[in-house]
């Protein structure tokens, strides 16, 4: 199996979407006009167009953050963590599930330009969209995974050598499918979160706000780290939350289109980790 | 003589551990003066981004403190927030805040001895781990 094979088969489906009126407007991976080796975000309007979409491992970004707020039926060309923003998306209202056709890509991993796999895919394990409207399987075996980073210890010196490296500059909200909110924390004037000047401490309320903001939300998409410049380690903060979640709370965002996210709801017998008397890890 | 001693910075919900501590104090428990009380009208309004910019700001403890699980006067405020704070924690425990520097707990109106307890049992945790480092600096006079 491959992604010439796929590639072709989604070809001929969005052709016939967008023939036979089913969809709009597909949303999917292009070659760029001034960057190769990589595949970036294209629209479909006209069923000859088509042939322009592409698939292979370099169809990195994340294209649910391409159709919030459209109208009309769009049909997205969606990763196995495309389809999970989609699906939470729909949970969170912000988008109506006949609005949306889900192409569901089976999906071996995508990989960085020496073709290693990324790392959020590299700790992986869906290869398949939970929610979609037609898949389209057959992905090749995945791909080797770089070494294990530096996944150890959590303290407070590499959290603040993660912090050095950011410069503030916001890419990784503007990749993330779950910032959607029209004023961000960081934007607003009143109340105003940020210290006087963007130091460190501007970093850590940004990026400590964002991972509870993300809390319960995150997909896991490695949208925030591909994009960041400056090589920040943006997921393993949100990482570990996601994983408490997961265990304490057994939620697993965007696994369906109606799960509300875990922090939007609560349950009688929640239990108290870290509380006041209680086992403080 | 070691003249450090921290500052707590304490969100205590108006219609339990507020009333609670008036009465640890009218009935004239003693515990120590670290704590600067912040009045919410539930721990469902502590918004995590208050605890958040209280450490980078330089606290050195933040204390929350609500009414117990099924006395909440909106019901389930304290059931949306005791998920929030166990979620808050683990992310602070992620980026090297010490545990024991961020507390949890439930305070009624009727406890003021229960308040005077925790409040004694906090500000000997929080000066154990001595002044909050997380930016590089030490605490500023809040
Ligand atoms: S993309 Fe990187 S440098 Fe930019 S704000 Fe996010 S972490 Fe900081
Ligand atoms: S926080 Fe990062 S990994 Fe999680 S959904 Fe947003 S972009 Fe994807
Ligand atoms: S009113 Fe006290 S916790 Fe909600």
């Amino acid at each position: 199996m491959s992604f010439e094979l796929q590639e072709k088969s989604l070809r001929e489906l969005c052709e016939s979407l967008l023939r036979d009126g089913v969809a709009e407007i597909v949303v999917g991976f292009g070659e760029s006009a001034f960057a190769s080796g990589i595949a970036v975000p294209i629209t479909v309007k006209k069923p000859e167009d088509a042939a322009k979409l592409s698939w292979n491992s370099r169809c990195v970004p994340s294209l649910a953050r391409y159709i919030a707020g459209r109208k009309g039926v769009a049909a997205l060309v969606a990763k196995p963590c495309d389809a999970r923003a989609v699906a939470s998306l729909i949970a969170e209202r912000q988008l109506d599930r006949d609005n949306i056709y889900i192409i569901g890509m089976e999906c071996a991993g995508m990989t960085d330009a020496d073709g290693s796999a990324l790392a959020a895919c590299a700790e992986c394990s869906s290869r398949r969209a939970p929610v979609f409207d037609s898949e389209i399987t057959g992905a090749p075996e995945a791909f080797d995974a770089p070494d294990e980073r530096s996944a150890g210890e959590n303290s407070a010196d590499r959290f603040r050598g993660e912090m050095d490296k950011c410069i503030l500059c916001f890419s990784c909200r503007q990749a993330c499918y779950g910032c959607y909110c029209e004023t961000c924390f960081m934007d607003r004037g009143a109340p105003n979160w940020q210290p006087s000047e963007p130091d460190i401490g501007a970093k850590m309320i940004y990026h400590l706000g964002r991972a509870m903001h993300l809390a319960g939300r995150c997909v896991e998409c490695g949208a925030c780290e591909n994009v960041c410049a400056s090589g920040v380690n943006i997921r393993y903060l949100i990482k570990s939350v996601t994983d408490f979640i997961e265990c304490e709370y057994g939620f697993h965002a965007g696994m369906d289109t109606k799960t509300l996210p875990a922090l939007q709801t609560y349950s009688a017998s929640d239990g108290e980790p870290g509380f006041w008397g209680k086992n403080n890890e | 003589m070691n003249a450090w001693t921290p500052v707590i910075v304490a969100f205590l919900c108006n219609w339990c551990s507020y009333a609670g501590a008036d009465l640890a104090g009218t009935g004239r428990q003693q515990y120590p003066p670290n704590i600067r009380i912040i009045r919410v009208p539930c721990s469902g309004r502590v918004n995590p981004m208050f605890i958040i910019k209280a450490l980078v700001d330089g606290a050195d403890g933040v204390m929350v403190s609500g009414c117990h699980p099924g006395d909440c006067h909106y019901l389930a405020g304290n059931l949306y927030a005791r998920r929030r704070f166990a979620v808050l924690k683990k992310l602070l425990v992620t980026a090297g805040v010490e545990p024991d520097r961020v507390h949890f707990t439930w305070v009624s109106a009727s406890e003021g001895t229960r308040f005077a307890e925790v409040v004694r049992g906090v500000t000997e945790a929080v000066t154990a781990l001595g002044p909050n480092k997380m930016t590089g600096g030490g605490a500023g006079e809040l």
